[in-house]
């Protein structure tokens, strides 16, 4: 959780990802943070996003994103 | 059957009669049959190809659906199985549904592609063969496009992926597939909606309700007030100066640009006001398509509030897939290491924007205007999305705070001017004519002497009304970023609601009437 933390933090920082849980909804992150948020999660994590994980309720919090890449984990 | 006509509201009136008659599990089927009706009221034969759509589209989606269900039961049979063996099972079954995924999309998006393109691809062709010195092909294709093929198409495949991508479950009942790819309100010009919200409206019965009628109904009337009264006496004044646009001074031509601008918003908005009012008397919730769009603060944000469902389908279905995709994460990476951090994350997006611009551009049309539009668009977006340090860099440097209202102000009042600019160049007749029109504004500077030389076309009481109405849909604006505007208006004495209403009324039935009333501009795409 803490790598994930410090990529949010690089791509938009000033916002407290620990409460956050409209980062989508309130277009606190739009879709190119989106696009280089998915390049460094699936780096770090070396997992692949496939578009299909694409969708607000999956990167609406920092949670959500990471039960996304445990998810993904499991699946591969 | 067009939408501003008097068999349009007899129709609307038997189906809402019809719609709360019957029993609610029927509801959906009472709406299928109107959408059916619907569209074989603009030509039968057509109707073939919308079904081939539901067809093919229903099937492949069921087969992909029992294919990822016996892949599960599979996996849960065999859960001895080593990480490869399973792994090879699923990259078999996954081959398969991909497969049928891709032939449907080649099919149905190459149906579209014969209607819309073949006959610009032949010319092209053409072109290309006779700066050789030879004659080219004879003939054209000429063909009658069916009734709202772009949309349709589009919310089908969506639909189509989304089974692929395991989002939702495939339809089980074809009609009720049919439904969704057929749905009347939105066939013509969308909204293009995705299956998992719609379905969900469509399928569900709804009770009736006095609210939803009332507010359906004033949203109707509004609806209609902007297409038959400010898109219709505008559109004149448009198609007079865009036709001659060499015979006026550059000031001229820019308010035509302006004329136009407005025109196409009351037009398109004013259709979704119909639609959506009328499928809230249905209890129905359409995606909404407009989110005041002429106050956006740059070409980006403009083009995630107009036209909302397109540009959704864009980024859903084009945008991500090329934006994540490995090769172009691996390019970026590479990017980056090379040329830095911001180049880096900012390529994969830009190259994924390049491929959504131009095909946005040729879903509009058929053309090198919609072409080059598009890739202005694109150019504009890409272009910011680079230099946003700089821009960060300037700011900071010139003390300009963001969310003051006079920089705020700026940035709307410039958008809506490049916005105003872009929009023209595919809508001259082509993209010389745009490009010419362009010329005019920039290059003729001589000041008209008097009002009747300034706007050669306008008569005053048209003018007024124009501009009155124009004040109105400002004002609603400016109320619609604090509290939906119906929720304002329901707070009037019902006296002045009722007034203002008839208004409404008396004048989209004068102007619909007059026979000046015109087609809808985002049916033609």
């Amino acid at each position: 959780m803490d790598e994930l933390m410090e990529i949010l933090e690089d791509i938009a920082p000033d916002v407290d990802y620990e409460t956050e849980d409209r980062l989508i909804d309130g277009k606190v992150l739009d879709s190119f943070s989106i696009v280089s948020l998915v390049a460094a999660i699936s780096e770090e994590f070396d997992i692949e996003i496939s578009p299909k994980y694409l969708v607000p309720e999956n990167f609406n919090s920092a949670k959500a994103m990471w039960e996304m890449i445990q998810r993904i984990q499991e699946e591969e | 059957m067009a939408l501003t006509s008097i068999q349009f509201l007899i129709f609307t009136v038997c189906l809402l009669v019809v719609y709360y008659a019957l029993p609610k599990r029927f509801q959906w089927c009472v709406l299928l049959a109107s959408s059916m009706l619907f569209y074989c009221m603009a030509g039968w034969k057509n109707a073939a190809y919308i079904l081939v759509t539901a067809v093919s589209t229903y099937f492949a989606a069921r087969r992909m659906q029992t294919l990822a269900e016996r892949q599960t039961a599979f996996l849960k049979a065999n859960s001895g199985l080593s990480r490869e063996e399973k792994r090879a099972y699923k990259a078999k079954i996954g081959a398969h549904r991909r497969r049928l995924m891709a032939v449907t999309l080649v099919l149905n998006f190459g149906i579209l592609c014969v209607f819309k393109y073949a006959s610009f691809a032949l010319s092209q062709v053409n072109g290309l063969i006779r700066l050789f010195g030879s004659e080219g092909f004879s003939g054209t294709f000429q063909f009658l496009v069916p009734l709202g093929i772009s949309f349709y198409t589009f919310q089908t495949m969506g639909y189509l992926i989304d089974v692929y991508w395991k989002k939702v479950d495939a339809q089980k009942n074809f009609c009720k597939l049919l439904l969704f790819v057929s749905f009347f309100p939105q066939i013509t010009q969308g909204p293009i909606s995705n299956y998992a919200q719609l379905s969900e409206e469509l399928f569900t019965p709804h009770a009736y309700s006095f609210e939803n009628y009332k507010d359906g109904g004033i949203r109707m009337i509004w609806g209609f007030a902007k297409k038959l009264v400010l898109a219709d006496l505008l559109a004149p004044y448009v198609s007079a100066v865009f036709a001659h646009y060499t015979e006026y001074a550059g000031i001229t031509v820019l308010i035509g640009a302006f004329f136009y601008s407005i025109q196409i918003y009351a037009d398109f908005s004013g259709y979704m006001d119909i639609v959506c009012g009328l499928c809230q008397m249905l209890g129905i919730r359409l995606t909404e398509n407009f989110e005041r769009p002429y106050f956006s603060k740059s070409i980006a944000e403009y083009w995630r509030r107009w036209h909302i469902s397109l540009g959704a389908w864009f980024k859903t279905y084009l945008y991500y897939p090329i934006a994540v995709s490995k090769w172009n994460q691996k390019l970026g990476r590479r990017a980056q290491k090379r040329f830095g951090k911001h180049f880096g994350q900012t390529l994969p997006a830009s190259l994924a924007l390049v491929a959504v611009w131009l095909t946005t551009g040729l879903w509009h049309g058929a053309s090198w205007g919609y072409i080059v539009w598009g890739g202005v668009n694109g150019l504009f977006i890409i272009f910011s999305l680079w230099m946003e340090p700089v821009y960060e860099a300037a700011k900071r440097r010139l003390h300009i705070h963001e969310e003051r209202w006079l920089w705020r102000a700026f940035q709307t009042v410039r958008t809506f001017m490049l916005v105003t600019l872009i929009k023209v160049l595919p809508e001259v007749g082509g993209l010389r004519n745009g490009l010419g029109l362009w010329k005019r504004i920039f290059t003729n500077h001589s000041i008209p002497k008097s009002f009747s030389a300034l706007l050669p076309f306008a008569k005053k009481g048209e003018l007024i009304l124009i501009l009155l109405f124009t004040a109105a849909l400002f004002i609603v604006s400016l109320i619609q970023r604090r509290q939906p505007a119906r929720q304002w208006f329901t707070r009037w004495p019902k006296v002045l609601q009722l007034l203002f209403l008839a208004i409404l009324i008396l004048a989209a039935l004068f102007f619909g009437s007059s026979g000046n009333a015109g087609g809808f501009l985002y049916a033609q795409f």
